[in-house]
């Protein structure tokens, strides 16, 4: 146990020492590309006057020293506040309102992270049963049509996929709402897209289902891939016809022998994929009119086209969050793995079909 | 003394037994595999129907993609539908209410095979085609921008080892953990107004180089750890332990003893790497940092149908055929599943021991 708390410890540091070299990174590349945050509170646009530009940076906060707006940065993340976004701040009678970050971020953070669960779900669900039936005989019928489908499913973008998906059932069939998002748990506060309350589990579930879909189909080919070699790979062990001949059923054989050995690459590979989850959930978002983190985050690195500025308190607030999910989601697998397998340290390298998922993310 | 050394008697003219040089080899294997000579033809099929598909289209159906038909669309700017013929007229007729009357009565038609786009009213399918030359040419371009990174970084980390492969593989493995399309928005949206303006007339369309670019450096980790791997396990083997004991400089025995070792896995790379960035082209279409508006590729048609990010989610109206989804999505079908079986045929003929 120990041992295991020295490699939580030491897995830990590495992950805040990335969160601050990311933070860091950010900083510096922001203040390099000559921002003008002044616009943010003058934004009439090409027409904005030098005195403007200070006195907004003032207003902001943007003028004080580089190094104390770093910490200030830090100060806020230690007091669990990621401070007030530059976007949207309104100068009135003199006096400077912006908004908070928290209350934008956190229901965003809540729409990816019910996105990438679900679809890890239902990613776990479909690929176990279909690889083991692809690996059992490679090259049969089924396998060649499965591993087809799987293929069609990684080649289309998701943003089709999901355009698709939505354009049937919900605008022609009517079977789930038209987009949106939906709370688990009912409040006062919550609406669909359409502006009709909703909340709850049952209305959560049904405006989740098809981007589930859609965000499983992507990854559906990658891990049916990877289970389909693991089976194929231990289906002819000794100990595979040992149980056979001490009579399990097939269906035993499979859960208690076969398919615990893919366990392990699928951990690996999960630990690997948790980044390119946050950028097709950009995809599946966008298809189904939601709002979640990932658009939020290519909204805060892209900046505000009208007056082309960075908004740098939402960039560096979404660049955490991210570095957080990725460094936590790493965490928690390799702790799995440090549990499950006690040889720590072998790895899967996964396959081609890896980099055409890198392509959508 | 007369040299006793026999001299080598003269080998018999009849013609040697064929050997056959492990390229050649190579190629047969490749050649063997019915499917993956299939689809290197598919995907020959589409490079020629992206490059001269347009032209030649345009060219039996009398206009080009470019060109907008007030009459391709109705009054609600809704396109017309496959196989349609559109009165070929640039002007639309209409009154001095400002209604929109039919053409003149003997105004010629011309053939919209598939319909035609959005509310412009231009010829779908050319534009396809159009668009699969600009997708391939990110696709291919990216591939070798990002082969002209790694390849140097790789055999220098891979080689070398020690201090420059710590930092290659750290930072290499830090950034792979990270969505990669996040840092390709940021860096597209800050160099494009520089990069945009390259371009050269039809066949290199504005923004092509400056996306095949930002791809390409932004993929360049994918092949830069295959490229160090593969070198980590051939540093120490004897062919170049002799190179080293006769005295060549580590440029020559990277250049002559250890690139062609590198050219199987780069195939391979290669081959579903284009496949990959044409993909990415179509994510940075639809998020709306791709090429120019207006430039056909496969991702901006699409994106004009899904809607970027910005602006999907609300209520399309019926400005759109369903065709404007279904074709450039089978035209990126076609080619990626070409591609990945290509790739596979390659890898299968360069190493026929391994295992399917």
């Amino acid at each position: 146990m120990t041992r295991l708390g020295l490699y939580l410890l030491r897995r830990t540091a590495a992950g805040l020492g990335t969160l601050v070299a990311m933070v860091t990174i950010t900083f510096l590349m922001y203040w390099a590309l000559s921002p003008q945050p002044g616009r943010f509170v003058y934004p009439e646009g090409i027409k904005i006057t030098k005195f403007q530009l200070q006195d907004g940076a003032h207003r902001l906060g943007a003028d004080r020293p580089k190094l104390t707006q770093y910490a200030d940065w830090w100060w806020h993340l230690a007091h669990g506040s990621f401070g007030h976004q530059w976007t949207g701040a309104v100068l009135n009678d003199n006096k400077l309102t912006t908004t908070p970050i928290g209350p934008v971020l956190y229901p965003a953070l809540r729409e990816t992270l019910s996105i990438l669960l679900g679809g890890a779900v239902l990613v776990l669900i479909l690929a176990l049963p279909l690889g083991a039936i692809a690996g059992r005989r490679i090259g049969s019928l089924s396998d060649r049509t499965i591993s087809l489908v799987a293929l069609v499913g990684v080649c289309t973008h998701p943003i089709v996929v999901g355009t698709l998906l939505d354009k049937l059932f919900s605008v022609h069939l009517h079977w789930t709402p038209y987009g949106g998002y939906c709370t688990f748990v009912k409040h006062a506060g919550s609406t669909g897209l359409p502006f009709t309350p909703c909340g709850g589990p049952v209305d959560w579930f049904t405006h989740l289902i098809l981007p589930w879909i859609t965000f499983a189909l992507l990854f559906l080919a990658l891990y049916t891939r990877m289970i389909r070699a693991s089976v194929a790979d231990t289906i002819h062990e000794d100990y595979v016809r040992t149980a056979r001949a001490k009579g399990g059923s097939e269906l035993r054989v499979m859960t208690r022998h076969v398919l615990p050995n893919a366990g392990l690459r699928v951990l690996t590979m999960v630990g690997m994929d948790i980044g390119t989850a946050l950028g097709v959930a950009i995809f599946v978002e966008g298809a189904f009119g939601m709002f979640g983190l990932a658009r939020l985050s290519v909204y805060a690195m892209v900046g505000n086209e009208s007056i082309s500025a960075l908004d740098l308190p939402l960039l560096l607030a979404v660049v955490t969050v991210i570095t957080a999910i990725v460094v936590i989601g790493n965490l928690v697998v390799d702790l799995l793995y440090a549990v499950v397998d006690p040889r720590t340290g072998i790895s899967y390298r996964p396959g081609r079909t890896k980099q055409i998922a890198a392509g959508v993310m | 003394m007369a040299t006793l050394v026999r001299q080598p008697a003269e080998l018999p003219d009849r013609a040697a037994p064929r050997v056959r040089k492990p390229w050649q080899l190579t190629v047969a294997r490749f050649l063997h595999d019915r499917w993956s000579v299939a689809a290197l033809a598919l995907f020959l099929l589409v490079l020629v129907a992206s490059f001269a598909g347009g032209a030649i289209l345009g060219a039996i159906v009398g206009h080009n993609g470019d060109t907008p038909f007030p009459y391709g669309v109705d009054d609600t700017l809704a396109p017309v539908g496959f196989w349609s013929h559109v009165p070929d007229t640039l002007v639309s007729n209409i009154n001095s209410y400002g209604q929109t009357l039919p053409p003149p009565k003997n105004t010629p038609t011309t053939l919209f095979i598939a319909g035609a786009d959005g509310p412009l009213g231009r010829d779908e399918l050319i534009r396809v085609l159009d668009g699969g030359r600009a997708s391939i040419e990110i696709g291919v371009g990216a591939v070798i921008i990002s082969a002209l990174i790694a390849i140097p970084l790789g055999c220098l980390a891979g080689f070398f080892g020690g201090f420059v492969d710590a930092i290659v593989s750290r930072l290499t493995e830090t950034i792979m953990a990270f969505p990669l399309i996040f840092f390709l928005v940021f860096a597209t949206v800050r160099l494009s107004p520089t990069l945009r303006p390259i371009g050269w007339g039809t066949y290199l369309p504005k923004g092509v180089v400056a996306v095949a670019l930002m791809i390409g450096v932004f993929t360049s980790f994918y092949p830069l750890r295959l490229i160090r791997a593969q070198l980590f396990g051939l540093r120490n083997a004897e062919f170049v332990q002799s190179s080293h004991m006769v005295g060549a400089s580590s440029l020559r025995i990277i250049r002559k003893d250890l690139f062609p070792h590198l050219v199987p896995t780069l195939l391979v790379w290669g081959a579903i790497a284009v496949a990959t960035d044409i993909l990415l082209e179509v994510g940075l279409s639809v998020i709306g940092v791709g090429v120019q508006a207006g430039t056909p590729t496969w991702g901006s048609l699409l994106a004009t149908t899904t809607g970027t990010i910005y602006t999907s989610g609300l209520p399309q109206t019926g400005h759109y055929t369903i065709w404007q989804t279904l074709l450039p999505t089978f035209g990126i079908l076609i080619a990626v599943i070409a591609l990945n079986q290509v790739s596979e045929g390659t890898r299968r003929a360069l190493e026929p021991w391994a295992r399917r």
